[in-house]
């Protein structure tokens, strides 16, 4: 199922490519620890993040967002597909066929920020150790450059450069928050991989995190895949959006296009989900029936039938593929062109 | 009616009249109140309390729940936390209030104080919670005359006044099968037999959407989904018939699909047996949808309380406006930088002095904020906030 999706429309190249991704992880039961099934938490996906953007991956939980961040930086071991990075000097390598070894320098260019502020950092470790880690193990520096590279990324994430010998406990959650994307920062990385960066923060700390990430990432031009299942907050920072339901895509878009406009019956189930923001809009909510379906279990066909309210035969038959729509989104829906879905 | 016991509930499907007119909640608690008139003897009480809005616009005495200077502190090690520091607010009945506030604010001791069951040492020193299930005949009663393990309290919580919780999952025991957990429950607030219970149990699974309900009682916690144990825990929380709910962030460990589903439901609870809600959260969304008046916290005080319009149209509390613009809705057009609020949540043991939120604040006045407490005042009919902005 790859998708033409190197030759984007606005012209930037593509950083990452994924194509075809898919994750299974066995279920082991008994004292023999047999394999008796697998849940298949990435089910062939393809998507690609353009240098510079943010791509946020969106989906109720189980849907398998995180997996795919984390079989991106391999940090599960993909079951199949390529992950096409390109690199610095314009070559691409697939990711997915890397020894451990051969991932290392590839590694410095990708670094992952966490949800949990607490236990993301080492209680046992001060500031200066922590943030210092990383150029540590790619042999970045001597210790007074590491030490000069610290204090100025502390000034880039907002902390003052003195607090280098507190320990983490001192901090608040944002603060922790900031030592995190500091550490992911030391390395000069070319893509941050966040998932749910900001889940664990008060909501009056929240927008503080995420205009630092937008203020980062026009200095110094990064892009970012974030996982969130916030949906108010992935409009507020994506350039495009990729919504997954149990392991596959339903479908890719900007946010104004996936909210004002979703084209795939699941997008427009989740938007409508989404609490309003002024009660004089509170309108009958558009409920989705039913529990999302189990990725050890999945039915036939298209994944979301069962709690589609526009499924007809087909959809419980065959698998929707990805494809290009009319006015070149990507949608995964056999009817995405004959109904009218609307967000109220 | 709160020291005695408890009339058994009526057969289910008599006494709740259905309201599917979604519309009619919203500031208009007294429309809905007439149309709960009316009923069988199991639940006469209930209506009669229910019919007893006049039509006039709610004043505090016909609160069925009014907090009154509620302090609830916690002695530790460190010193003493003064995490509810004199908090008052209303709950009309059959209307939903919305606490709003972040970690620390006090939003959550403040449920558990009304119900007694702050952890030590954690302790409610001072304080008023009058609750008042019928206002016609202002027969209210002040909680917090009983002791914490009285009778009486034992028959309120649960029973007159019940609590949903933000984790479902480590809200149930693991080790007694969801049946045996709801038959607890009516076992100690109803005279039903064992099979009336059984059955209730049944009825309460079914009314909340849990498929297959009657097989679902003799299965354990661990087989239910999150959206399910919810369910499930709002089915525990309704079996008594409460008067008042009090739902603690009932929809932050679940998704906005399962989180709609269940506001849904919780509105279809309220309008079905008339009760009142309080609800917790530090979401903005979920207050604009659920709620009818706001109380916003911040530091174990209240800063603003009023109708939920008016908290959205005219917030006054620089607080309150803080919150509303710096948090992301789908109001906001993306790529945009959002106004945030600078600092963050002292911690409650280096309260600042004066109004707390003075450090952050961006109408801040030296001299006066940092050294005088506002208090809790109205500045129109309908909003009252703790401010020196509105001082006289």
């Amino acid at each position: 199922m790859a998708v033409e999706t190197s030759e984007n429309g606005n012209g930037s190249a593509s950083l990452l490519d994924v194509r075809g991704l898919v994750k299974y992880f066995p279920i082991k039961r008994g004292f023999l620890r047999r394999t008796v099934g697998t849940v298949k938490a990435v089910d062939d996906i393809s998507f690609d993040i353009r240098e510079g953007e943010t791509l946020s991956l969106v989906g109720e939980s189980g849907c398998g967002k995180s997996t795919t961040a984390r079989s991106i930086i391999r940090a599960y071991e993909p079951t199949a597909g390529e992950i096409i990075f390109k690199t610095e000097d314009g070559d691409s390598i697939d990711l997915a066929q890397l020894s451990l070894v051969e991932m290392r320098p590839f590694r410095r260019q990708m670094q992952m920020i966490f949800q949990d502020p607490f236990s993301s950092l080492n209680p046992r470790m001060n500031i200066y150790e922590i943030i210092s880690e990383p150029l540590l193990v790619h042999g970045i520096g001597s210790s007074s450059e590491r030490e000069d590279r610290v204090a100025e990324l502390l000034r880039v994430v907002r902390l003052r450069p003195e607090y280098m010998r507190r320990y983490p406990h001192a901090f608040s959650g944002g603060q922790r928050q900031r030592i995190g994307i500091a550490r992911a920062l030391a390395v000069n990385p070319r893509l941050i991989l966040a998932d749910e960066p900001v889940s664990g923060l008060d909501v009056s700390v929240q927008a503080q995190v995420i205009n630092l990430m937008m203020d980062l990432q026009d200095e110094l031009g990064l892009t970012y895949l974030f996982v969130s299942h916030d949906l108010s907050v992935v409009k507020q920072i994506s350039n495009r959006v990729v919504v997954m339901y149990v392991g596959r895509i339903a479908e890719i878009g900007t946010p104004e296009e996936l909210f004002d406009s979703p084209k795939h019956p699941y997008t427009a189930a989740l938007m409508s989900s989404v609490p309003k923001p002024h009660p004089s809009q509170r309108t009958k909510r558009y409920v989705l029936e039913g529990e999302v379906a189990n990725p050890a279990n999945p039915p036939t066909g298209c994944y979301f039938h069962p709690r589609c309210p526009f499924a007809t035969d087909q959809c419980k038959v065959e698998v929707p593929p990805l494809v290009k729509s009319k006015d070149g989104r990507y949608v995964s829906c056999h009817r995405a062109d004959e109904i009218e879905l609307t967000v109220n | 009616m709160t020291t005695e016991t408890r009339e058994p509930p009526a057969p289910l499907d008599s006494g709740f009249r259905r309201n599917d007119d979604a519309s009619a909640r919203i500031g208009d608690a007294s429309a809905r109140n007439d149309d709960m008139s009316g009923g069988d003897d199991g639940v006469s009480a209930r209506n009669d309390v229910a019919s007893g809005g006049n039509g006039d616009s709610p004043v505090a005495g016909d609160a069925i729940l009014s907090v009154r200077g509620l302090e609830t502190q916690f002695f530790t090690d460190e010193g003493i936390v003064r995490a509810v520091d004199g908090v008052d607010f209303d709950v009309l009945p059959g209307t939903t209030m919305g606490i709003v506030g972040e970690s620390g604010c006090g939003k959550s001791i403040t449920a558990k104080s009304i119900l007694q069951i702050v952890e030590a040492p954690g302790r409610i020193i001072n304080g008023e919670i009058s609750y008042n299930p019928r206002p016609e005949t202002n027969s209210s009663t002040d909680l917090l005359s009983f002791d914490a393990n009285s009778n009486e309290m034992r028959a309120i919580r649960g029973g007159e006044i019940s609590m949903i919780f933000q984790e479902p999952m480590t809200s149930f025991s693991g080790l007694h099968t969801f049946g045996n957990q709801i038959d607890e429950t009516l076992r100690l607030h109803t005279n039903l037999t064992k099979q009336e219970r059984f059955d209730l149990g049944v009825d309460w699974l079914a009314r909340v959407g849990i498929p297959n309900p009657t097989q679902r009682m003799h299965e354990y916690p661990f087989r239910f989904s999150g959206g399910q144990l919810q369910r499930a825990m709002i089915a525990m929380a309704m079996c008594t018939n409460p008067r008042v709910l009090i739902a603690d962030e009932p929809t932050t460990a679940l998704d906005v699909t399962t989180q709609a589903q269940i506001l849904d439901l919780l509105q279809r609870m309220q309008e079905e047996n008339d009760m009142a809600i309080l609800f917790i959260t530090h979401d903005l969304g979920v207050i604009s949808e659920i709620a009818d008046e706001v109380t916003v916290m911040y530091l174990g005080k209240v800063v603003e309380t009023g109708p939920v319009f008016s908290f959205f149209d005219e917030p006054k509390h620089p607080y309150s406006k803080a919150l509303l613009t710096s948090i992301p809705s789908m109001f906001t057009s993306s790529r945009e930088r959002l106004p945030s609020i600078s600092g963050s949540i002292p911690h409650p043991q280096n309260r600042p002095m004066g109004c707390a939120f003075h450090p952050r604040c961006q109408s801040f006045m030296e001299g006066t904020c940092d050294v005088r407490e506002p208090e809790l005042a109205s500045v129109n009919e309908a909003q009252e906030v703790s401010c020196f902005l509105y001082e006289e």
